[in-house]
């Protein structure tokens, strides 16, 4: 039998894309229209949660009783709810709950996914296969019903909530890290790295995740959209956030109840909740075409 | 070809059996049962609650009660509710029709959109009309799909009143009244079908348009939409077969809340119910059926498309 041997000059004639590249894609990504506004549009709701103390015009909490359900005014912008709060408030401070739960749940979702679909992508063979059919399985399952049962058990407090949200995530994430890692693997480089003695974990941390960075942005994106999502459906069917806190989501159950008497209540939260995942859709969508040239013509 | 369907069946089952592990297992370890749920309401000692743990085999081993559970399931017994009188089977086979009916008509509305937008995209590609209509299914995949049911609520219903805010009718009772309350729950969840399948197509459409083929079509003298409905779309929409199967298969998910909305009485509102009651034999069956559905619907499209496609049922045989 014979085995393969690596040319003597692999260290020469192969070298991993060069760090300058990377930004040169994030820079092509400004330069698309689309993806400008949506950038502008989640740093501007990233700002005015942020800055919610100093923006957020009322108390969230502060109860009106002769204020209530009134629509929307110089004094009030989106109106207020059945008991006079001032809605763009709670809208303001309901999405400091509801992004900063997208973000920490996003992180956890990627970090594993990435560690879990890198391991069975690096390992390959039967802890691939293992790995990946557990994948299989949970994935059968709609996310939205796992999580009703998790956030009955475990409570819906914004920690527990982000923990459930993340961990539901692993598996897509996974998936698609995986792939991405495969289609890296057999590129020269990590031959070539690998020749070198390099160990899989080693090849993985230093050589392959950081070259498949902007793919886990797209996934990241793509994440934090169906995070926000679910969170504000759980909030809605009155198992997420529970009041006198409030997401969007939650504040979305509270106009439904006073659908004939007030419209403007359900549009507000709802609108919040479209553009954020709006902008998501099309970072991810705009990362994808400055990834790859060929989709821009379409 | 036998061969690759077989294989693929044995996919399907394995991916089910996944699942239906995944669902007990966490159902077991999940703190907070349906006893200690009951366990708060005065009147219950001890030794009653352990009486009724041991009636509905809670005392026993995860695995004793999963091997039970599953032998009952593959006989189409999928056990007692732990607080209706009914059993679970007749909980789910009364939820099951509307649910199944508002899955269908769903997508059934979502084709209806995406198929005649993409072709008339792919008839003047890069026109205004293809603009709107790509910005509408990039709105379409961000709306969150409650909310647009609450919207045609406030707008048709209570504004215009066209159509019932909530509630159901069957359809053997009185047809058309079924069909006014399907409407809005359907339409709905069908821009949650139609946006991702629009795109999809619009995409695979405008590829095939510019193949050879087509070219040859309308150098033989057809007319262009001729070529592109008689050539390109069923080239197009094979490949776009295999991605509303897994649309389809994640609207499920969303159905949950739709019938929260809408009031309607299916499976989803029956989770929703049982969730707050931890009323486990009831869950897992749920949930079992939604992944069966999820498992049945991706099965359904990857046979077709090998039966629809001759290309790919070459590659099989070899």
């Amino acid at each position: 039998m014979s085995v393969a041997v690596p040319p003597a000059n692999a260290d020469v004639a192969v070298e991993p894309p060069a760090e300058r590249e990377r930004f040169q894609s994030l820079r092509r990504l400004l330069r698309q229209p689309a993806a400008a506004v949506a950038l502008t549009v989640l740093a501007l709701l990233v700002l005015l949660v942020v800055l919610a103390p100093l923006v957020g015009r009322y108390d969230p909490t502060e109860v009106a009783p002769r204020d209530q359900l009134q629509g929307p005014s110089a004094m009030h912008w989106f109106g207020t709810d059945e008991l006079g709060r001032d809605l763009y408030s709670r809208i303001v401070w309901g999405g400091r709950l509801a992004l900063g739960i997208a973000v920490a749940a996003t992180a956890i979702a990627m970090l594993l996914g990435t560690l879990w679909g890198g391991i069975a992508a690096m390992r390959g063979g039967l802890v691939d296969e293992i790995l990946m059919r557990i994948v299989d399985g949970i994935m059968s399952i709609p996310i939205i019903l796992t999580a009703l049962i998790l956030v009955a058990a475990f409570g819906a407090s914004v920690t527990s909530l982000a923990l459930i949200l993340g961990l539901l995530h692993v598996p897509v994430t996974a998936r698609m890290v995986r792939s991405a890692i495969l289609v890296e693997r057999h590129t020269e480089y990590c031959v070539a790295a690998t020749a070198a003695g390099a160990s899989w974990w080693r090849l993985l941390r230093r050589e392959i995740l950081p070259n498949t960075t902007p793919t886990l942005l797209v996934q990241a994106s793509l994440n934090a959209a169906s995070i926000i999502l679910t969170e504000a459906a759980l909030s809605f069917v009155g198992l997420g956030i529970q009041p006198p806190d409030a997401t969007w989501g939650t504040l979305l159950q509270q106009g439904y109840a006073k659908i004939y008497t007030a419209y403007w209540f359900v549009i507000f939260p709802g609108l919040f909740i479209f553009i954020t995942i709006w902008a998501l859709n099309v970072l991810a969508d705009q990362l994808q075409v400055v990834l790859d040239p060929r989709e821009a013509h379409r | 070809m036998m061969r690759f369907v077989i294989r693929r069946v044995a996919v399907s089952v394995l991916m089910l059996w996944l699942a239906s592990v995944v669902i007990f297992v966490t159902l077991r370890v999940i703190p907070g049962d349906p006893i200690a749920a009951r366990g708060t309401l005065p009147g219950f000692t001890a030794e009653q609650m352990a009486q009724l743990r041991h009636e509905l085999g809670l005392d026993r081993s995860i695995l004793a009660q999963y091997l039970d559970w599953m032998s009952g399931v593959l006989r189409g017994d999928f056990g007692q509710s732990f607080f209706s009188d009914f059993s679970t089977t007749e909980l789910i086979a009364t939820r099951i029709v509307p649910s199944v009916e508002l899955a269908l008509m769903a997508t059934l509305v979502g084709l209806l959109i995406a198929v005649p937008a993409a072709v008339a995209i792919a008839l003047r590609p890069h026109s205004w009309l293809d603009r709107v209509l790509s910005s509408g299914a990039a709105g379409g995949m961000a709306v969150p799909p409650f909310w647009l049911g609450i919207l045609l609520v406030a707008f048709l219903s209570i504004e215009l009143g066209w159509f019932p805010t909530r509630g159901y009718v069957p359809f053997v009772e009185d047809p058309l009244e079924n069909l006014r309350f399907v409407a809005l729950p359907a339409v709905t969840m069908g821009v949650v079908v139609a946006a991702p399948v629009l795109r999809f197509l619009r995409a695979a459409l405008l590829d095939v348009t510019r193949s050879d083929f087509v070219r040859t079509a309308e150098g033989k003298g057809l007319l262009w939409h001729e070529a592109v409905v008689r050539h390109a779309l069923p080239n197009a929409l094979m490949p776009t077969l295999t991605f509303v199967g897994m649309v389809v298969g994640s609207m499920l998910g969303g159905i949950v809340v739709i019938e929260y909305v809408f009031g309607w009485p299916g499976l989803g509102a029956l989770a929703v119910d049982s969730v707050g009651k931890r009323d486990y034999a009831v869950l897992q069956g749920v949930v079992l059926l939604a992944a069966a559905a999820f498992v049945l619907t991706s099965l359904v499209v990857d046979l077709l498309s090998v039966v629809i496609d001759p290309r790919l049922r070459d590659q099989m045989s070899t």
